[in-house]
């Protein structure tokens, strides 16, 4: 059974009638499975978590058909019920580590809430797990830190607390929302590794969103491509990469300089995405596709099992075409 | 070759901080003697992590800041030394394109207003032709010219990057500074702006300065590559030669730690541990030895000058042993 199906997941902010920032979203995840969810600014792609982690507030109306972790139901549990889970079974790192922690308490306190809220522990005792836990984060001299504020912290080591945090009742999903956006591309990689290695030790399964196509290829098992409030394809690393059967997967590989060396100009793909008011009636892609026929601008495809995966286009890219 | 212009000599810039009422100030060394040239048509990036001091070479080089020390020739006038008229005109030489064009552009400035106030400031032209010459600029740029009397607020992220670039090149300058004209925008996006940059570039003749902290970007548009550190250059070269075979330590694991697409698992990846060093407190001699693997007793104690090497320039002891 898997650890979390989503299946049929929309978000609309507004009414019931309002165009979808997130549409038809399905998702599978086993334990202890790395998964990356690639897409650009506004693709749905944060979204689809907050409506998972219950973080969508009003205006925003979530709907789906099932939503199940670890075989309950999370559109028919409480309230109380939901947040036993959230938090501690299910728990998140954000991108900002200066403003996911709060600055007026320090960080031993902000992990002893943790601890106390969801474990019961109180005083010494979760004082030792709290430096157990930046141990674990590999933060150097932790039980000098557990009495340091926020901004004392360099946003490497941000970034390492509010990891000890979402860790801190060993949770059986963690996702990461642009973990390592905001830091420097040396310290990205050791919390690239960190990630990796607490996934590992602990059997965790791992969600990483991310705008970087080369971090999802360094970590993920799976990918997850989103274009404008869908996934249009879904498939496993390397294979992915190497054959993307969707057009806009292709483009956005191309778009990477990586892929352009030693070429005059980069290849890109025109326009934007489209908005509120110019969405189109087909695929979403339709107007930017260098692969377009008449077809994809009257019908909307649905996702498809293809390959190994899964691609929402009429007509998937094969080896030979792309 | 043509003749460089923009020439930096050992330029720097230290700042005082105040460590309260009852220390003495201490002083922030964020640009130690940075030296290079780029001519007309050619791109140098500037690479390197937050604090390493791009930022701060930015402002000096677009004159919002006066450097401490060191010597800075723009298009032959030494800045130090120039009188009010020639710094008027280095101003208008000089333009700047910043990071994020969501707060770069004026909230409640019409477009078309924007463009055309370099040229109000700057130059006697009328309306008339301050207007043509703001619609064709944004034909260059690739925006339509209908959109003139639109606000920011209406454009996407890649569009007000190019209005950004627009309004920057209104007034053919010789030089743009660029600091992280990408960071904010998304991949396909970023693709765009980097091929208007480089087509720009082509029809004007514009020598840029390109700062940002990513590799792989900068690889693409940079003729000359600048990799700096705490305050220093620790490797400038040609681009491919430096992205083929980095010679400094630092420079290789700022490669190694930049993920790839397709990543190499035979590809040795260098972890170097721990972060920047407090630039209060810098340590002594190289200011990456806290973190390289290579280090040596002399790397403690001897900060390396910048030598050259193999056709370009490198500031590491060890440089020959690790080719």
């Amino acid at each position: 059974m898997a650890l979390l199906e989503i299946r049929n997941l929309s978000v609309r902010f507004g009414s019931k009638t309002a165009t979808p920032v997130v549409e038809g979203m399905d998702l599978r995840l086993e334990a202890g499975e790395i998964l990356g969810i690639v897409g650009e600014s506004g693709s749905g792609k944060s979204v689809t978590m907050m409506a998972l982690m219950g973080l969508i507030a009003a205006p925003g109306i979530v709907t789906a058909d099932a939503l199940t972790f670890a075989g309950q139901d999370l559109l028919q549990l409480s309230a109380r019920a939901k947040r036993q889970i959230i938090g501690k079974d299910i728990s998140m790192i954000f991108q900002d580590p200066m403003t996911s922690l709060n600055p007026s308490y320090t960080v031993g306190y902000q992990l002893g809430e943790v601890l106390k809220q969801h474990l019961g522990l109180k005083g010494s005792a979760a004082r030792q797990r709290a430096i157990e836990l930046l141990e674990l984060v590999e933060i150097p001299g932790a039980t000098a830190r557990l009495d340091a504020y926020p901004h004392q912290l360099s946003g490497g080591m941000s970034q390492r607390v509010a990891i000890a945090m979402a860790i801190a009742c060993q949770p059986k999903l963690l996702i990461a929302d642009e973990p390592t956006t905001a830091l420097d591309v040396t310290i990205q990689a050791q919390i690239m590794e960190l990630l990796l290695r607490l996934q590992r030790e602990h059997n965790m399964a791992l969600i990483m969103i991310t705008h970087d196509l080369a971090v999802v290829a360094e970590m993920a098992q799976r990918v997850c491509v989103m274009y404008a409030g869908q996934a249009v394809e879904l498939g496993r690393v390397p294979a992915l990469f190497q054959h993307p059967a969707h057009p806009y997967t292709e483009a956005l590989l191309k778009a990477i300089p990586e892929h352009s060396v030693g070429a005059a100009r980069l290849s890109t793909l025109p326009g934007i995405v489209p908005g509120r008011y110019d969405r189109p009636r087909g695929c979403l892609l339709a107007p930017r596709c260098p692969y377009r026929q008449e077809h994809c601008q009257d019908s909307r495809p649905h996702l498809e099992p293809h390959g190994g995966g899964a691609v929402r286009c009429h007509f998937p890219l094969t080896e030979a075409t792309a | 070759m043509s003749v460089p212009v923009l020439i930096a000599d050992e330029l720097s810039k230290h700042y005082r901080v105040s460590r309260g009422l009852f220390k003495p100030p201490a002083t922030v060394q964020a640009l130690n003697g940075v030296s290079f040239s780029v001519s007309a048509g050619q791109t140098l990036a500037v690479v390197g992590e937050s604090g390493c001091g791009k930022s701060t070479l930015a402002r000096a080089l677009t004159l919002i800041e006066t450097p401490s020390g060191g010597d800075l020739m723009i298009d032959g006038i030494d800045v130090a030394r120039a009188s009010r008229a020639e710094q008027k005109r280095l101003r208008q030489d000089v333009q700047m394109v910043f990071q994020n064009p969501y707060a770069s552009l004026n909230p409640r400035q019409k477009i078309a207003s924007q463009l055309a106030e370099p040229l109000v400031i700057n130059t006697a032209l009328s309306a008339a032709e301050r207007r043509e010459k703001v619609h064709a600029m944004m034909a260059q740029v690739g925006l339509r010219t209908e959109h003139d009397q639109r606000y920011p607020h209406m454009f996407s992220g890649g569009q007000r990057q190019r209005i950004a670039i627009a309004r920057a090149m209104m007034l053919q300058p010789k030089v743009l500074i660029a600091d992280e004209p990408t960071s904010a925008l998304d991949v396909s996006i970023q693709a765009q702006v980097l091929n208007l940059f480089m087509d720009l570039q082509e029809q004007l003749g514009t020598a840029y300065v390109f700062i940002s902290h990513n590799l792989s970007v900068v690889r693409h548009i940079a003729d000359q590559v600048m990799v700096m550190y705490l305050g220093r250059a620790v490797e400038v070269g040609p681009s491919e030669q430096l992205y083929q075979r980095p010679l400094h330590p630092y420079t290789r694991a700022l490669l190694s730690a930049t993920p790839q697409i397709h990543p190499d698992p035979s590809r040795l990846k260098i972890r170097i541990e721990g972060e920047l060093p407090n630039p209060l407190n810098p340590p002594t001699g190289c200011a990456f030895h806290l973190r390289c693997p290579h280090a040596s007793e002399q790397c403690r104690e001897q900060t390396p000058r910048l030598r050259a090497l193999e056709g370009r320039e490198v500031a590491c002891h060890h440089a020959e042993t690790l080719l």
